[in-house]
């Protein structure tokens, strides 16, 4: 059959879909609507078939779903072998697919990627259609003027460079696309839609990776990512000890994470899991806190797009204070119990 | 004997500026070099199957000939061998076309049990690499590794997924990603450093230590590398925008007093916010 609209593949953890597929459905439509074309969606899993009808009310227009008992636990070449078996049923190679930027979407959009040998763009924060002209003279047999392809738009370099990344040689252009960027759409129950099952053969060699166990537990996970609020500490914290104090002017805050520069963590004062920075997680808190940090690039990379920075620092040189909003100079084992008595005068719905 | 080859990087030091050519792409003439953090928690990988199990490590790169610097670094890690993949060809490689490159790699100088690769880098932030090699040379992959341990001829491992972790078994051969919150990178004391850099002052050590190739001497198809094999380009990239100078500064007066003063500013911000908002609606 033929299919040229843009396709998302779906995300679902133990037969919930999560919301990055609604979020990749939204972004999809706005790409598939300035194409002139439909959104189509690949759910894979086991017992997921349920799920059609609220894919369609989130705004597909197809639905191929790979419903098999092999797949109720992700793996990286059983999903491969189900988005390969899609795409056999489907003649010619879709023009985009989209996945989430997550563990799995980053683990498995390469894998097709190099299968298909086209072109793929990591961790996109926008998407867009638009024309291209390539001129190189390197290869000169690539020029020419490329109508309607996918703008891939990603932080690069840290966080401190934005890149449009084109691939108008090849299809599909494929992309991830961060978790909490895109939009979804308000579901439409009276959306209609057509739901293609597609059987999927595995092979032996489908079955050389296998899950033992997956642990997961949200309620004592450092979730910084999605954190309003982020108190950090770093060298100037001095000792493990100190890492109360940050934790104790947390605890004022609704749902405030303790967050750490890379030397915090070097030193082993606290885990890599609340390491902020190039080498730790990239946040975008409305309130960042930073407690004896001086703030080099690579810390800088990974919080500079919260909504309101504040340094505290013994050193006014420090370079946190070249892109804090807000600065003190002091010792931050004194400003920190007069921070916490002075954020509990203030009204609590800034706090909440 | 298990062989393992390890990929590493060599990046532009991102606490040096970011130059950026006139197509958009890095200048990396002219920003000081360093190896690639996240190829690091590789390294450590590697060098721990080579204490536990006496595995032979290669470790590999590509890039232009100042990358050797990092396989020196690789070998005073431990590392047996470098390879450095090195041609004008492979210019402006893409992850895919990269994925070509090192796969050729592999398969000439391999086969290797486990192929180690970091997350990502620091000058691409992709993570695709690891990936599109492992569907290349048809491996399985573990990505996100944060522990790794051997079982017959079985690798067992432990990687990050959201909210937890995940425990893995798969067959040799493997491809293995390793995450940034593997265990941490204890600093040279593997070997002895100064017998490294001894032995590499002797042409015929150093030449059986690290190998040099081109894509011709690994038999890669030139037309699938660099940039007439990559299907990706950068269009355009611009700089995110500078607030820098615009801090403002509280000191000089006691503690309380300069506390005091940011409250006050953070609830007017909030205010201002407020009343925009308003105005906006």
């Amino acid at each position: 059959m033929s299919d040229s609209n843009v396709v998302v593949i779906a995300e679902q953890l133990q037969g919930q879909l999560q919301g990055i597929t609604f979020e990749l459905i939204g972004a999809a439509r706005a790409l598939a609507s300035k194409l002139g074309v439909g959104v189509s969606v690949y759910l894979l899993g086991d017992t997921i078939s349920g799920h059609c009808q609220k894919i369609i009310t989130m705004g597909a227009d197809i639905v191929y779903v790979v419903d098999d008992p092999q797949l109720s636990e992700y793996t990286t070449l059983t999903y491969r072998r189900a988005v390969l078996a899609v795409l056999e049923v489907i003649c010619d190679p879709p023009p985009i697919i989209l996945m989430g930027a997550t563990t799995i979407g980053r683990d498995l959009a390469p894998r097709i990627a190099s299968y298909l040998e086209t072109g793929m763009t990591a961790d996109t924060t926008e998407l867009d259609i638009g024309d291209y002209e390539h001129t190189s003279k390197t290869d000169p047999a690539k020029a020419g003027l490329f109508k309607n392809i996918l703008y891939a738009i990603r932080p690069t370099f840290g966080e401190s460079l934005k890149a449009r990344i084109l691939g108008p040689w090849k299809h599909p252009q494929m992309a991830t696309t961060r978790v909490g960027v895109m939009q979804a759409l308000p579901e439409d129950t009276s959306r209609t839609g057509i739901v293609i099952p597609v059987p999927v053969i595995f092979q032996e060699s489908d079955f050389r990776t296998k899950v033992i166990r997956t642990v997961r537990d949200m309620s004592t996970t450092v979730n910084l990512v999605d954190a309003k609020v982020i108190i950090s500490a770093g060298a100037g914290l001095a000792t493990a000890e100190g890492f109360r104090l940050v934790e104790d002017l947390a605890s004022i805050f609704k749902d405030a994470v303790v967050g750490a520069s890379r030397k915090a963590v070097d030193k082993g004062w606290i885990s890599s899991a609340h390491q902020v920075g190039q080498t730790g997680k990239t946040v975008r808190p409305d309130l960042y806190i930073a407690l004896g940090i001086s703030g080099a690039i690579q810390h800088r990379v990974g919080m500079q797009n919260a909504r309101t920075i504040i340094a505290v620092n013994k050193d006014p040189d420090a370079p946190i204070f070249k892109y804090a909003h807000y600065g003190i100079v002091a010792d931050l084992y004194q400003v920190v119990p007069l921070l916490k008595k002075e954020f509990r005068r203030m009204t609590t719905d800034y706090l909440h | 004997m298990l062989r393992v080859i390890c990929f590493i990087k060599q990046v532009p030091d991102t606490s040096s500026k970011a130059g950026v050519n006139a197509d958009g792409t890095i200048d990396r003439a002219s920003a000081k070099r360093m190896i690639n953090p996240f190829d690091r928690f590789a390294l450590q990988k590697a060098i721990e199957l080579k204490r536990s199990y006496g595995a032979e490590i290669t470790c590999a790169t590509m890039g232009p000939p100042p990358a050797l610097e990092v396989l020196v670094e690789g070998l005073e890690h431990g590392a047996d061998y470098g390879v450095l993949l090195t041609d004008r060809r492979l210019a402006v490689s893409d992850t895919l076309a990269t994925s070509c490159a090192l796969s050729a790699v592999i398969k000439h100088f391999g086969p290797f049990d486990i192929v180690l690769t970091g997350l990502q880098t620091t000058d691409g932030d992709t993570a695709q690499t690891g990936p599109e090699i492992a569907e290349r040379i048809n491996y399985p992959q573990i990505s996100y590794c944060e522990q790794l341990s051997l079982d017959g001829t079985k690798v067992l491992a432990r990687r990050v997924v959201e909210g937890g972790f995940q425990e893995v078994e798969s067959t040799l051969p493997v491809l293995v990603t390793v995450a940034n919150s593997a265990t941490p990178l204890e600093l040279k004391n593997f070997c002895n450093v100064a017998g490294v850099k001894e032995l590499l002052r002797n042409p015929e050590q150093k030449s059986a230590k690290l190998k040099i190739v081109s894509l011709d001497d690994i038999g890669a198809d030139p037309s699938r590398v660099g940039i007439v094999g990559s299907p990706t380009v950068v269009g355009k990239t611009w700089k995110l925008g500078d607030i820098a100078g615009s801090c403002v500064m509280f000191m000089g007066e006691s503690a309380e007093h300069e506390v005091r003063e940011l409250v006050t500013c953070l609830i007017e911000d909030k205010r201002k916010r407020e009343t925009e908002e308003l105005v906006n609606v």
